[in-house]
């Protein structure tokens, strides 16, 4: 039968985790969230209130009203790079750019879903710093590979010009910026732009590609400003009257239409985005509605990692967690033990999921022997290897649920050819075009993290949760080589005296600590190495909006009907069945 | 806002458009024809531009002059005043297409409403009351006699892509139904190019009462109460007044907000008028949308206290309309007085000269509380050409009863002196003193019947 059987797995919460238990992993979890959620305030806050004061007094909106304004009414705004730049400073004067001076999010306006992009009028009069281009960039990767409309609402100084050198001339820098725009174009993406306010250099072009462009009374576009224009001070003239919309829209006619101010541009790119085609998820959906998990993600999600983060969990407890009704079709079960992998619905449209087992498995061939979890080992990359290549054939978007520390090492994994099996799956992911989403639950290690599809593999997110340790290879085992020669056979220190062995342990933690400063998810949020941090409580819902991205646009990508899923083949030939035993 | 305005008409409507300009803090640039080099109103805008000879088909009404002057001044938007351009499809979407805003309505609105049988249709269906008649234009004298049989006669056959009563024919009888459609439909063909013509049923003993519309581009609409202009001569308006003394203010509100709301629902925005026939039980009929300001816009600014060309023109610049129907409030009453260079004894026979001495009043020493306004560009010395219309100038009066109104009106066009020009002055005078227009019972034939000098029954 060409079906998939979807089977309830995960159980209550009280049946596999003990309430003391419980109440710790919640309180460590608590404390991670809070600095999290501490740097998102801090974000939001751009450079202080009194900058957003300044933006009202002039008569116009700061940027986060813009959005606010945007969106439809009782929907949720989920913004992508927040944390890039934290932490940064620039400058003699040691500035700050929290989010790096832009807002990148995906908004829903008129039951679409939108890519904004809106410099942040409260942060240096929204001008643009190092890693500015890349994060907008990234945004317009997104609308570019997912076919989303762009909104930008262009509120910029230019460059941050002490930082020239780091975000004009290089290949992603600001120029990829109107590469980008025309792209998006040549693709046959929409993009709106509005403008409302300064517009200068780069800002100047970046509206202009745009199918349509709005600017409020107070906008203007030049392509220098008017302190630039030689003669310009004697003659008084200002920016507003060389590039304003006097110019731009009735005489040069670089821009579509002119409002009077902030409130009628956001209603006028409502309008525009009412008029194009709507989203085809509800087609998609094939009358299966969406439905939340049999149990609650943003209740339970924290008690079921562990605070000590070498301990294992039951990932299939925290799938059921993230799926429509906790239903899943787990693909291959009895195979590659060390890997979950099956077809759910998420928000009523069909997902792959792709995910690491800590717990312990039993040997393939060898019995009573039981292998660590969160490794790949032959058979596991093989099924994930297969499974992925059935969700790209079918149109499946697939995420990947890192919690991985490596490929299995030693003789066994060198004679197996695991380099060779490993090859086959970043070969495969590396080629994929079903969207991809890939979400650091917690360790993304080494080359596991590649075969998982991490950021290299072009996923078209890349999200992690406060637990994300992402590095080369976790601190212990970096400390373990290069203390080598100071070790025995269990990796335990051989030292004659107590101060040397007090030496090596100290030098040791301090290689350690050194990676788990690398691993802090600010930290790789802050370099753009994860597109945003997600508290596992929000990780249900950030999930049900990527997934719905993948199936808004239609016409950009293969999508099979379920009836002739590639994943059908798969099952009928793991069965064995047909040819005699 | 716009930095800069092209005013694409002349006359008294020019001036007006430029003072409203000014109070706006825009630059205005004025198009004259040969024959309008020396009109007064020039000195008072910013730029002045030549367009073309004294006739108007080579000047006001030439598009490609109109547009390039606007492209060479550099000039946001245009206003058309009325008349000439105002109502043409074609030149609001050349405007379109050159980023001149045209103040006024969107072309497919223009195009909608200046086909009248097509407007009728539309505005039926959202809830106007219309004349009874046909439906649509009638192709033949056959057609047109069943439709008129069906509404009752006397009818009138109008012309489609008319107004100002061109093209337009009375039938009182079926045997008088074919000539009448063969004299329309060709002066209809003569002066519109269209001989397309629809049947009308003849409402006798009515009264012309407009409702002023304003809208905005955001989908907003209020109405501004109403203007009663049955005294014409020749479907010619010569004096209007609002409040209506034959509307009460249910009748205002009720009509008045299903106006507003059908033209907010066919797209209209800018100012716009609505014209109905009452007939002698009260009744409403919805005649045709003028789609543009009109002359009498200043009678409605007089009791409402809103200034209609500065309204058109931040409606034209996207802002919202910001006024609630609640906040229109009509106080007083008001007047307007054309003003016309005619002979009223000669046929009302156009009459250019030199005006050699134009002294309007200031005030009305009888009547202390009532507001005198002038709309004109006239001033002495002013020759008036012969190519255009004959308005010289409207005056305009304001008091708190229409009694009073009347009162100030008759003194003050006793004491508007103007000579070397025959005027309508005297005219004015005459209807003012007359019994209908005291009592307020008057209706479109009242004009005739004084100038003929017999009763007018309602």
């Amino acid at each position: 039968m060409a079906k998939l059987i979807f089977e309830p797995i995960g159980s209550p919460l009280a049946s596999f985790v003990e309430a003391d238990g419980a109440a710790k992993n919640r309180r460590a979890m608590v404390a991670l969230e809070a600095r999290i959620e501490e740097g998102r305030r801090a974000v939001r806050d751009g450079w202080g209130p009194s900058y957003a004061e300044r933006v009202r007094k002039k008569g116009k909106m700061a940027t986060w009203d813009r959005i606010e304004a945007l969106r439809d009414p009782g929907s949720e705004v989920f913004p992508v790079g927040t944390f890039v730049n934290h932490g940064l400073v620039f400058g003699e004067e040691k500035k700050t750019s929290p989010g790096a001076g832009v807002v990148t999010a995906l908004v829903r306006i008129e039951a679409r879903w939108t890519v904004v992009i809106a410099n942040d009028n409260t942060v240096a009069s929204g001008a643009w710093w190092p890693r500015t281009p890349e994060k907008i960039e990234r945004a317009q990767e997104i609308a570019l590979r997912l076919g989303l409309p762009v909104v930008y609402l262009v509120d910029c100084s230019g460059l941050y010009l002490p930082e020239q050198a780091h975000t004009f001339p290089g290949r992603t820098g600001a120029g990829a910026i109107f590469k980008m725009n025309a792209r998006l174009s040549d693709a046959g993406v929409p993009q709106i732009a509005g403008v409302f306010g300064d517009c200068i250099a780069g800002g100047g072009y970046m509206p202009i590609i745009s199918d349509v462009v709005f600017m409020t009374e107070q906008a203007y576009m030049v392509i220098a400003g008017a302190a630039l224009v030689k003669g310009g001070k004697g003659q008084h003239i200002t920016s507003l009257e060389i590039g304003g919309p006097d110019v731009h829209v009735h005489l040069s006619h670089c821009a579509d239409e002119r409002v009077p101010d902030d409130a009628a541009a956001l209603a006028r790119i409502r309008r525009e985005i009412a008029r194009l085609p709507g989203s085809a998820a509800a087609y998609y959906r094939r009358g299966v509605d969406a439905s939340p998990p049999r149990h609650d993600p943003a209740a339970e999600l924290s008690a079921l990692f562990p605070a000590d983060h070498r301990l294992a969990y039951d990932v299939r407890q925290v799938i059921a967690r993230l799926v429509d009704d906790g239903l899943f079709a787990e693909v291959l079960p009895e195979t590659g033990l060390e890997m979950v992998c099956g077809v759910c619905r998420i928000g009523g449209l069909p997902a792959g999921i792709i995910a690491n087992n800590p717990l312990l498995t039993d040997h393939p061939e060898r019995e009573a022997e039981q292998r660590p979890g969160g490794i790949l080992y032959r058979e596991g990359i093989a099924k994930i290897s297969q499974f992925s290549r059935c969700c790209n054939d079918d149109g499946i978007p697939i995420v990947w649920l890192h919690d991985i520390s490596g490929f299995d090492i030693g003789l066994e994994a060198e004679q197996q050819g695991l380099l060779g099996y490993g090859s086959s799956l970043i070969y495969t992911n590396a080629t994929n075009t079903t969207p991809m989403i890939s979400v650091l639950l917690r360790k993304a290690s080494g080359a596991g993290y590649y075969a998982m599809a991490g950021l290299p593999y072009e996923p078209v997110l890349q999200l992690a949760t406060p637990l994300a340790r992402l590095a080369v290879m976790e601190g212990r085992t970096l400390a373990i080589g290069a203390y080598r020669t100071k070790l025995d056979e269990e990796f335990k220190i051989v030292a004659a005296t107590e101060k040397e062995r007090e030496e090596i342990r100290q030098g040791m933690e301090a290689v350690e600590a050194r990676i788990a400063q690398d691993m802090d998810p600010l930290k790789a949020a802050s370099r753009m190495d994860v597109d945003e941090i997600v508290l596992v409580g929000e990780l249900r819902a950030r999930l049900e909006n990527a997934i719905e991205l993948c199936y808004q646009a239609i016409g950009r990508r293969r999508v099979k009907n379920p009836r002739i899923w590639s994943l059908h083949d798969l099952a009928i030939i793991a069965r064995g069945g047909g040819g005699r035993r | 806002m716009f930095r800069r305005i092209l005013i694409a008409n002349r006359g008294e409507i020019a001036a007006r458009v430029i003072r409203a300009c000014r109070a706006l803090g825009i630059e205005m640039v004025a198009v004259y024809s040969e024959a309008d080099r020396d009109s007064p109103h020039l000195e008072d805008a910013d730029e002045a531009v030549c367009i073309g000879p004294p006739r108007s088909g080579e000047s006001y009404l030439k598009m490609d002059a109109i547009l390039q002057a606007a492209l060479q001044t550099r000039c946001q938007a245009v206003h058309p005043g009325y008349g000439f351009l105002s109502e043409n499809p074609l030149f609001a979407r050349r405007c379109e297409l050159q980023k001149t805003t045209f103040i006024g309505p969107p072309a497919r609105a223009l195009a909608l409403l200046g086909d009248k049988a097509m407007a009728k249709r539309t505005l039926r269906a959202h809830g106007l009351p219309t004349i009874p008649g046909s439906e649509g234009v009638v192709a033949t004298a056959g057609e047109a006699a069943r439709e008129a049989s069906r509404a009752g006669y006397p009818v009138l056959l109008k012309a489609s892509a008319g107004g100002g009563g061109k093209g337009m024919r009375l039938a009182r009888s079926e045997a008088e139904l074919p000539a009448a459609f063969a004299e329309a439909s060709l002066e209809a063909e003569k002066a519109f190019g269209d001989a397309s013509l629809y049947v009308e049923k003849l409402l006798e003993g009515a009264r012309h009462i407009e409702l002023q519309i304003l809208a905005d581009s955001w989908g907003r609409a209020v109405h501004l109460g109403e203007r009663d202009c049955s005294i014409q001569r020749s479907h010619q308006k010569l004096l209007e007044e609002s409040p209506s003394p034959a509307m009460s203010p249910e009748a205002r509100d009720a009509l008045g907000r299903r106006t507003a709301k059908a033209l907010a629902a066919i797209g209209y925005s800018g100012a716009g008028t609505v014209e109905f026939l009452r007939d002698a039980r009260g009744n409403f009929y919805f005649m045709e949308v003028n789609a543009r300001l009109q002359v009498e816009h200043p009678v409605t600014e007089t009791v409402t206290g809103l200034d209609l060309v500065q309204r058109q023109i931040r409606i034209a610049a996207g802002e919202p309309l910001g006024i609630a129907q609640e906040d229109v409030v009509l106080t007083g009453h008001a007047i307007e007085l054309r003003i016309n260079a005619e002979d009223p004894d000669a046929g009302f026979r156009p009459d250019p000269g030199t005006v050699s001495v134009w002294a309007p009043p200031g005030s009305v020493p009888d009547v202390p509380e009532a507001s005198v306004r002038l709309d004109s560009h006239v001033r002495a010395g002013y020759v008036v050409p012969p190519f255009y219309d004959s308005l010289l100038g409207k005056l305009i009066l304001g008091a708190p009863t229409r009694e009073r109104l009347l009162d100030a009106a008759a003194r003050a066009v006793l004491d508007f002196r103007v000579e070397g020009v025959k005027t309508t002055l005297g005219l004015h005078a005459r209807v003012l003193a007359s019994a209908e227009m005291r009592s307020g019972d008057y209706g479109l034939g009242t004009l005739d019947a004084i100038l003929g000098g017999h009763a007018w029954r309602s």
